[in-house]
């Protein structure tokens, strides 16, 4: 589904993605760990066209990403409060979102209605702006509309980073409910035990590199906190990644 | 404290991400105040000589005291509409040890340090030293001095009260402006009382009896405590920094929902002029712009090429003061759109959608300026294909070099935030174009043809629409990861 070749981003005259190759297949669930400015939120947005690599290329279904339109098709991903339309009142954005896909507003209302525990009420008919909710709550509005688009691809980027312990399980539950409808998602996290509870397979990343290439198993957890117990000297980050950091 | 207060704001100030573009919007406003203030020293040297100009029979210091009032009735909306609130920001400093009072002391006491302050002491004290000093004592001419200083603190005050308590609710700022209005009109429309007369009536007082300065300077003392206390009261955190927010609309825009999805997003356009205080005062403006022809049409003495330049303005500045910001209005949630199922080519065709409904209404409601000849209509039809063509595709052309995002939460009034180099650029082909055809042609003996040739053109790119929308989806190809980066910049 996704082929990285050869990815390398420069900033500041720090390499701060280095990824010469990775192959994710169809349905796969991969979780994406690391540290502060290990660069993962660079590697996402260039796997979404929104920032040029210095080398390299990321194919999606054998399409290349950058300069292509195809993969909007079947891709959903939030990776911030950016990419809301924050004047907009939620349901006026579901219905936004759903139109592109062509879902009629009842089809978007049916969807929602099942969505009504994830919401616990603080969503839909509350009268407020997105601007106006909690980071929490944005962060429902923007995995809920990922939702929406019924995707074959599915990219989040600590989703579970504002949000209640309810939700966080109500969360989890979505994802590996949605991987076993065959959507291939791509999750990164700092929480490990979520992201080992959700992800089959487990990256590490490390300055850039993805260091740890781990099918999850029951010492999956351990061998994570393991790497991140002990004192990375060498993570010390002269530079601390822009895009983290905004 | 006060010190280590100030010591924190200049630093806030040096190491502000955006510091050199605001140091030059400071050297410009400095300027702008310099250059009041010393119109103000001008004509407070020459008072004494433009009052008995303006009432030759009546003593002069009468004429004198019965303007005192009516100015600072002026001041105060003016105060409204453009004083700054202290900026501090309380919150760091509220969880710490430091006694509440020192922080409202010390945000009540920079509130002073306005330009306001300082104009009716330039405008007056020449006239107070040069007249009333030399003829009633010096006695007389302190305590004039000092009731102007009370008044002006009072009028400090209650201006900055007011927009506290407007920040909170939106009405009071409304209703506060419509009253002196109101009072404004009581005095010079209606004829219901005078202000002069009460100005008199008080500073005639103060000539005889110098005692009565202790009246403005209890006034301004009450007026300061009354607002020392509405900050101490409201210092929290979510009163400070938010709003109180509104119940949010849901506006629905049916007859754009036939158009797809092209319908849908200049329906969320309109959403974001409406729901934001910058955008919906570009708007505003825009409908102002519609009288223009009343200033322009109606006299004679101004010749066609000037009758140009309004006809562009009244059905295209809403493309030219809103377009000119672009995309940087949607800098927000730009990554959000850059990866949603949305082709670029229909996002350019939902702009020019928006401009030419736009343009159209603005079109429509200006036909009455027929009633000025045929001839004014033509330009009018001219400069509405002209806008509808060109500048709303040069406007776009240069949306796609703008990389500055805009804060939709701020307002309108000296925000400079995403003015730049492009803004500058955009102004001279904007302004000229359309006279580097018409002028030539106009000089030469043939306006008539000059008319049609700019309509022409006009039609002519509208026409080509979808040939200019594919060019423009091209050159953003090119420019993308720029945009989204600059727009990522807060």
């Amino acid at each position: 589904m996704i082929a990285i070749k050869d990815l390398k981003k420069v900033y500041n005259n720090v390499l701060v993605v280095n990824v010469p190759e990775l192959n994710i297949r169809r349905g796969e669930s991969v979780g994406l760990v690391g540290n502060n400015g290990a660069g993962k939120t660079t590697l996402f947005r260039m796997m979404l066209d929104l920032i040029l690599p210095e080398t390299g290329e990321v194919y999606m279904n054998d399409e290349k990403v950058a300069g292509g339109e195809a993969w909007k098709e079947y891709t959903a991903s939030y990776l911030d409060e950016g990419f809301l339309i924050d004047y907009l009142t939620p349901e006026e954005y579901f219905y936004f979102i759903g139109g592109l896909h062509k879902l009629t507003r009842a089809h978007v209302d049916d969807f929602l209605l099942g969505l009504s525990d994830f919401f616990n009420g603080e969503i839909l008919k509350r009268g407020k702006y997105i601007r106006d909710l909690s980071k929490g709550n944005q962060t429902k509005v923007g995995v809920a509309s990922c939702l929406l688009q019924n995707p074959e691809l599915l990219m989040l980027d600590e989703p579970f980073a504002n949000i209640d312990p309810t939700t966080q399980f109500r969360l989890k539950n979505m994802l590996k409910e949605a991987n076993k409808n065959g959507v291939t998602t791509l999750v990164s996290s700092h929480d490990l035990n979520h992201v080992t509870d959700v992800c089959d397979r487990i990256l590490l990343m490390e300055k850039g590199r993805i260091i740890k290439d781990i099918a999850t198993n029951s010492s999956t957890l351990n061998e994570l906190e393991d790497y991140f117990a002990i004192e990375h000297t060498g993570t010390v980050r002269l530079k601390i990644d822009e895009e983290e950091n905004h | 404290m006060t010190s280590t207060f100030i010591r924190h704001e200049l630093k806030a100030f040096w190491r502000a991400r955006n510091t050199g573009k605001s140091i030059a919007v400071h050297i410009v406003v400095g300027l702008a105040i310099l250059y009041l203030l010393a119109c103000a020293l001008l004509v407070g040297f020459q008072l004494n000589k433009i009052l008995i100009k303006s009432a030759p029979h009546d003593n002069v210091i009468i004429s004198f005291c019965g303007v005192i009032l009516t100015y600072y009735m002026v001041e105060l909306l003016l105060r409204m509409q453009f004083q700054e609130l202290p900026t501090l920001r309380v919150q760091p400093y509220l969880q710490l040890p430091i006694k509440r009072n020192t922080l409202v002391k010390y945000l009540s006491l920079t509130a002073m340090l306005s330009a306001f302050n300082l104009w009716p002491l330039i405008l007056f004290i020449p006239f107070i030293v040069k007249i009333i000093a030399a003829g009633m004592g010096w006695l007389v001419a302190s305590a004039f001095i000092l009731s102007l200083i009370g008044i002006s603190i009072f009028n400090n005050y209650l201006a900055l009260y007011i927009k506290r308590r407007a920040a909170f609710n939106g009405w009071i700022f409304i209703a506060s402006s419509i009253a002196l209005i109101l009072l404004g009109m009581g005095d010079f429309e209606w004829h219901l009382y005078s202000i002069k007369h009460i100005s008199y009536l008080y500073f005639g007082h103060l000539l005889l009896q110098p005692g009565w300065v202790l009246l403005p300077l209890v006034l301004g003392t009450v007026m300061y405590i009354i607002n020392f206390n509405y900050l101490k009261h409201n210092l929290y955190l979510e009163v400070l920094t938010k709003h109180k927010t509104l119940r949010a609309s849901t506006t629905e825009f049916p007859l754009l929902n036939r158009f797809g999805q092209i319908g849908d997003m200049v329906a969320n356009e309109i959403k974001l002029i409406i729901r934001n205080k910058r955008s919906r005062s570009s708007l505003i403006m825009s409908l102002f712009f519609l009288f223009y022809g009343l200033i322009f049409y109606t006299n004679p003495k101004m010749g066609e090429p000037i009758k140009i330049f309004a006809g562009m303005f009244m059905t295209g500045v809403f493309i030219i003061n809103y377009g000119q910001f672009m995309y940087g209005w949607q800098g927000g949630y730009f990554d959000g759109f850059m990866v949603s199922k949305i082709k670029f080519t229909d996002f350019l065709k939902a702009k020019y959608f928006l401009f030419t409904t736009v343009s159209t209404i603005a079109f429509l409601l200006t036909l009455p300026y027929i009633y000025f000849g045929w001839r004014t209509g033509a330009i009018q039809v001219v400069m509405y294909l002209w806008n509808i063509g060109v500048n709303t595709t040069l406007i776009l052309f240069f949306a796609n070099r703008n990389q500055k995002r805009i804060d939709l939460s701020k307002g309108a009034t000296f925000n400079w935030e995403g003015v730049g180099v492009t803004q500058l650029l955009l102004s001279f082909p904007l302004i000229l174009l359309p006279y580097a055809i018409y002028l030539p042609l106009k000089l030469t003996g043939f306006p008539n043809l000059a008319l049609i040739v700019l309509g022409s053109i006009g039609l002519g790119f509208v026409l080509s629409r979808s040939y200019w929308i594919k060019v423009l989806a091209a050159d953003f190809d090119k420019r993308k990861y720029k945009i989204t980066e600059g727009f990522r910049n807060k």
